[in-house]
């Protein structure tokens, strides 16, 4: 690989997104006082392995001259990803609105 | 054949990647000039209509890191008006001419013949046998015979006289070295044919001990007789090869899928030709490298020994597909052939596959719909067939019409390799998802369908953009021998 180039600025950006994501989802949980459950767990756990996946396809099919699966690649594996966001963000809402109820 | 003008492969450029998502260069703030990975690649510039006119567009000049400047006069010191005019190679040391005594020569010559013996006889790592068997093979396997009158006369050269049967080359023997041929196991012999395999360029190795059942692979011209070793007599027709336990080593010589991108016709006549002469020097190597350890090779170009696609097989390569041509799991059909070669050395055989392959090909049916030609069989099931000449009886599988085939090819259409390149086996192999969905084949092929289906949809198989050409790349970008570094 040459030592400038492309490819590491697309992992590099994907790695960004990674660990900013993360940061931001853990700052709000401690803001509203809230902890994952497992199927919580199993569900960011697994939509972050399809975002890793896509976007390792996503960069993979230009390198591949297949930028139709590119495209292609990010609503297959993309709306999995939202489907799963949304679920896991109702679940914690409802935590939240229950836990504010509570106190 | 209104198929045929169905699209099988897209390109675009790194340049062309930026451009579709809306990047510019600028816009990281990093410079151009930085990014030697990307520049200049001239992808999405018009295609040029002749070398001349390429070789005056801005894409003729070399694209230098910003740290590597042009400069008027090298930075070594010339001094031109005093430069000796050298005759031509006789003025290197190689010549002992060249020397003012040349006995010097000779007598480090006679050193160096003495150490590179002693080295071989104390098994020194890295000047071994087998390191000067693939020394050998390397530096003589190219097969010429001019390599004889370049090489010093000493006790070793050898030059053989049947090129069809044993390659003509020079290479050395345990014999000369004064030690035994190579000993190892089955399975140490095999892990160092397929390292020396690689080294010479072979992607894969399988093996296959000659039996009654796999003798059918041979040529019918092959016969055994209880000899030492084998022997030709190629104006009768007549390759012997010695009644003793023999195996066939099956190297898988790749061919480009990276010029595949660009039209068929200049993917054959600049890529996939080019692989049986890679097949035929590399041929020569194993020869050489076998013998340099103390064994025999039969064989070993591409049409001297039998059936590759067969060996492969048998040799666990891939599978037998429906277009009639092995399927590797990792290369697809992007093969350009087994190479096969006969020795004597005792090797571990390597099973045939099941990677769900051939299971696959029954649901799929890409290439028979892609191919121009209607060679290809759309029955689901394999069935046993044969008759013509050219088809085998004996194997239950997809019999290609290869007549339809050669007639399309050389029949004034561009020449084709259209069932290589639409195999959804025949992938790059940057994304892994690839990986994933040949795990899913080689394990639930209820999916099978689908997965054909989703090959469609994500544009895998369409037809290129056939007025891009090479020509229009930096040529940096072009890589080595055509060959991507992604599959080798």
């Amino acid at each position: 690989m040459k030592l400038i180039s492309w490819v590491w600025f697309w992992y590099v950006l994907v790695g960004f997104l990674m660990g900013g994501g993360a940061v931001i989802i853990w700052n709000i949980l401690k803001k509203v006082k809230l902890k994952l459950v497992w199927y919580e767990w199993i569900l960011m756990i697994l939509s972050t392995v399809v975002f890793l996946l896509m976007s390792q396809t996503f960069i993979a099919s230009f390198y591949e001259f297949e930028p139709k699966a590119a495209w292609f690649s990010l609503i297959f594996m993309g709306i999995p990803i939202l489907l799963m966001a949304v679920v896991l963000f109702r679940s914690l809402k409802k935590r939240y609105i229950k836990n504010s109820e509570i106190n | 054949m209104g198929k045929s003008n169905k699209k099988y492969h897209s390109t675009v450029g790194r340049r062309d990647f930026m451009k579709k998502l809306g990047v510019g260069a600028g816009a990281f703030g990093l410079g151009a000039a930085g990014f030697t990975g990307f520049a200049g690649t001239g992808f999405g510039a018009d295609g040029f209509n002749d070398l001349d006119e390429m070789m005056s567009s801005p894409l003729a000049e070399r694209k230098l890191p910003f740290w590597v400047k042009e400069v008027d006069e090298p930075t070594v010191k010339i001094d031109w008006d005093n430069m000796e005019i050298f005759h031509g190679p006789e003025n290197t040391l190689f010549n002992p001419a060249s020397w003012e005594n040349p006995k010097d020569y000779f007598d480090i010559y006679n050193k160096n013949i003495a150490s590179t013996k002693k080295n071989v006889q104390d098994n020194v790592p890295g000047l071994s046998l087998k390191d000067r068997a693939l020394a050998d093979a390397n530096c003589w396997g190219w097969g010429g015979r001019s390599g004889a009158d370049l090489a010093p006369p000493w006790s070793g050269a050898d030059v053989k006289a049947n090129p069809k049967w044993e390659h003509p080359t020079m290479f050395y023997t345990p014999e000369d070295y004064g030690v035994e041929k190579h000993q190892g196991t089955p399975e140490e012999n095999s892990k160092m044919l397929r390292s020396a395999g690689r080294i010479m360029g072979a992607s894969d190795m399988g093996f296959v001990k000659l039996d009654e059942k796999t003798k059918k692979l041979l040529w019918g011209k092959i016969t055994f007789e209880d000899v030492e070793k084998g022997y030709a007599e190629p104006e009768n027709n007549k390759f012997v090869l010695p009644n003793k336990e023999l195996w066939a080593v099956c190297s898988v010589i790749p061919q480009s899928l990276w010029m595949q991108q660009y039209s068929e016709r200049m993917s054959w006549a600049s890529s996939n030709t080019m692989s049986y002469s890679r097949a035929n020097i590399y041929g020569n190597r194993l020869s050489v490298f076998l013998r340099g350890l103390g064994y025999q090779a039969y064989g070993g170009d591409t049409e001297s020994i039998g059936r590759s696609v067969g060996f492969g097989v048998m040799a666990g390569l891939g599978e037998y597909g429906r277009a009639g041509i092995l399927v590797s799991p990792k290369y697809g059909t992007d093969i350009r052939t087994v190479l096969i070669t006969i020795t004597d050395l005792p090797l571990a055989v390597t099973k045939p596959i099941d990677a769900g392959i051939t299971k696959f090909c029954e649901t799929c049916k890409k290439c028979g719909e892609m191919c121009p030609s209607g060679a290809i069989s759309m029955e689901e099931k394999p069935f046993w067939g044969g008759g013509a000449a050219y088809q085998a009886k004996g194997i239950k599988g997809w019999y290609m019409d290869a007549k339809k085939c050669y007639t399309y090819m050389l029949g004034g259409e561009p020449d084709c390799s259209r069932c290589q390149t639409v195999c959804p086996f025949t992938k790059f192999d940057e994304a892994v998802i690839h990986d994933l969905i040949k795990l899913s084949i080689g394990t639930t092929p209820m999916l099978n369908s689908a997965i054909r289906k989703m090959d469609d949809v994500f544009g895998y198989g369409e037809q290129p953009d056939l007025s891009k050409t090479p020509w229009d790349l930096d040529p940096m970008d072009i890589p080595l021998y055509g060959l991507d570094k992604s599959r080798s």
